[in-house]
């Protein structure tokens, strides 16, 4: 069987069916909603690029799937085992037969880029995707969004994330239009969600995020991830999920590597005023006035944030004079998150203002490039030392190891796990 | 076609060795022709960098137009152009990859103390600019000036090669700088945005 039809009875690994096909199976069997939809396997992948098409008898089958599915139109996903964002194709709204958007799919695994992905993150180039199609979901008559059973940034225990009303999903993770925090969310949605979020994380035992669509007042959710989750947030979490004892001490302890810690000791932005907010590409805090253009960044008195839509060779001067970078465009691959990181600056892309709140020139703001946060004003700082989680989870470990003497942060964690290597 | 205008019309606010270097001329040729230019009222120099004015932008608009037209270069400058922003995606990833790892779930700066992961990254950015060269070489057959691209892309790599690590994505002079002007100069001669 090459078509398999997702359900709470499907008993699939995730290398058979992908990532994201065995997540909807998970939130299936977990009660919530899902559209109804197939998972074409990672093995049909296999054949197909082996034999440059795809096996006899699978268009009929697919025909039949998508007939089951009411004949209606439909959305095509990638999913491989392993996550591999941005590298391959997404179709929605497709209309009829589905053949030609699963080749174009399982094509998209080996574009140079895919493959250039793989190497840089040792993943196997022959596993293959598998190709999820489910009922489309129309995002134009309700909205879309992310959300997250924790704050990514902090991993403060609060739904979290982001919705476009009156739009796709794809919107969302192009970063077209400017987002809004759930709280735009009607009370009911906004339930649903939580409670959705929270069996997921019982399930995952660890902090999860799901994309969604709502249509017509009904939510619908399109995959669910567990972790995704600064390092900061990561520790946190790790003692909250044991203080709420969905894990043991012992596993927050080992879900924490000194990579963490090291990652958590970046001093970070204290709260305050979120103006904006968008992706951190380039860590650390810094603060200044804005300037919206590359000169006055080089002539304006005093710390510069400096604020474009995109960066050409024309912001070069202007990003070596600031103190932090902000794009409203790109992403954490783009010509400005590439040059702030060489020029060791803090720098946000992918910005958007919270509530459509507009920014003059001049105005003082503080940006975190861990977070992706910006806020108004001089935010403070703050570092690890001040962090009472980071505390007790040390204490945690001095408790394995039976070590409570004074000593360095990593050396205390890997006491606790004294034949790992560093992990 | 003013090859020094153009340069600092793609490399932005620079100093007398970067304009000279992205021009394929020399230093003194450089300076003697800024100094006409700022005559003219195209190039202005603050600070001890020399940058464009608005006159000298639209002064090299016309240029580049009138060069592209007489070259009937639009339908393969344009091709190229769709060929580099397949690889720009793939070169901005390898860039993050040099400078960022996420290991255990936590992404932070690539410390260059792992040989075997930094040799991996400096091949995959060889097997790209082996891959860009046709690309070069399709624009320079179309407008000679692009040759200068090839040259030193080329040369980053080079000194990447020998050891220089803040040549392929952290230096003025980096492999990224260069195809960032790449990058920009396509956008002008085509007169596109840059999105």
């Amino acid at each position: 069987m090459t078509v398999i039809a997702l359900g709470p009875g499907v008993d699939e690994p995730a290398d058979v069916i992908g990532g994201k096909a065995h997540g909807l199976v998970t939130l299936m069997r977990l009660g919530l909603p899902v559209p109804p939809g197939f998972v074409v396997g990672t093995a049909v992948c296999r054949a197909f690029l082996r034999d440059g098409r795809l096996p006899d008898g699978l268009e009929e089958e697919l025909d039949a799937a998508v007939e089951a599915l009411g004949g209606g139109p439909v959305s095509v996903r990638s999913g491989a085992v392993v996550s591999m964002p941005g590298m391959m194709n997404t179709l929605l709204d497709v209309s009829g037969p589905v053949a030609g958007a699963v080749r174009e799919i399982f094509s998209s695994w080996n574009t140079q880029r895919a493959v250039t992905y793989r190497e840089l993150h040792g993943i196997a180039h022959n596993l293959g995707t598998a190709v999820v199609v489910q009922r489309m979901v129309f995002g134009e008559r309700g909205g879309s969004g992310v959300a997250f059973s924790r704050d990514p940034s902090n991993g403060e225990k609060t739904l979290y994330g982001d919705v476009l009303l009156g739009q796709r999903g794809d919107a969302v993770v192009d970063g077209r239009s400017s987002t809004l925090p759930l709280t735009a969310l009607e009370p009911g949605l906004r339930a649903e969600l939580a409670d959705a979020l929270t069996r997921a994380e019982r399930h995952y035992r660890d902090a999860c995020h799901v994309e969604f669509t709502f249509e017509s007042g009904r939510l619908w959710l399109l995959q669910v991830r567990p972790g995704g989750l600064t390092a900061p947030a990561a520790v946190r979490v790790a003692v909250d999920l044991a203080d709420e004892g969905l894990i043991t001490r012992r596993e927050a302890v080992a879900r924490i590597t000194p990579r963490h810690l090291r990652a958590a000791a970046v001093p970070r932005m204290l709260g305050g005023d979120i103006v904006a907010r968008g992706r951190g590409a380039s860590p650390g805090v810094a603060t200044g006035r804005i300037a919206l253009t590359a000169d006055h960044a080089v002539s304006m008195p005093g710390p510069v944030i400096l604020v474009r839509p995109v960066t050409s060779p024309h912001d070069l001067h202007g990003m070596a004079a600031a103190t932090g970078i902000v794009t409203s465009r790109g992403g954490l691959a783009s010509h400005a998150a590439v040059v702030a990181r060489s020029l060791g600056k803090p720098a946000v892309v992918d910005a958007t203002s919270v509530d459509d709140r507009l920014l003059p020139a001049g105005t003082m703001v503080t940006i975190d490039g861990t977070s992706g946060e910006v806020a108004l004003g001089r935010a403070g700082l703050s570092t690890a030392i001040t962090n009472g989680h980071v505390h007790r989870l040390l204490q945690w470990a001095d408790d394995l190891s039976g070590d409570h003497s004074p000593r360095p942060a990593e050396e205390r964690l890997a006491a606790a796990y004294p034949n790992q290597r560093e992990r | 076609m003013n090859v020094v205008l153009h340069a600092l019309r793609c490399i932005g606010f620079a100093d007398l060795s970067r304009v000279a270097d992205a021009a394929g001329v020399s230093g003194a040729r450089a300076e003697s022709e800024l100094i006409d230019l700022a005559v003219d009222g195209l190039v202005t120099r603050e600070m001890g960098a020399w940058g464009l004015t608005e006159a000298g932008r639209a002064e090299d608009a016309r240029q580049t137009a009138a060069e592209l037209d007489s070259a009937d270069g639009r339908a393969a400058v344009g091709s190229a152009y769709e060929r580099f922003m397949v690889l720009n995606p793939e070169l901005l990833d390898l860039c993050s990859a040099w400078q960022l790892r996420t290991i255990d779930g936590v992404t932070a700066a690539n410390d260059h103390r792992d040989p075997t992961y930094d040799r991996k990254v400096l091949d995959l950015f060889g097997e790209l600019d082996r891959r860009a060269q046709p690309v070069c070489a399709e624009l320079a057959g179309t407008l000679p000036r692009f040759g200068r691209y090839r040259e030193r892309l080329g040369a980053a790599l080079g000194r990447a090669r020998a050891g220089a690590l803040e040549e392929l994505a952290d230096s003025m002079t980096s492999y990224h700088v260069v195809w960032f002007q790449l990058h920009e100069d396509l956008l002008v001669t085509l007169g596109r945005p840059r999105t």
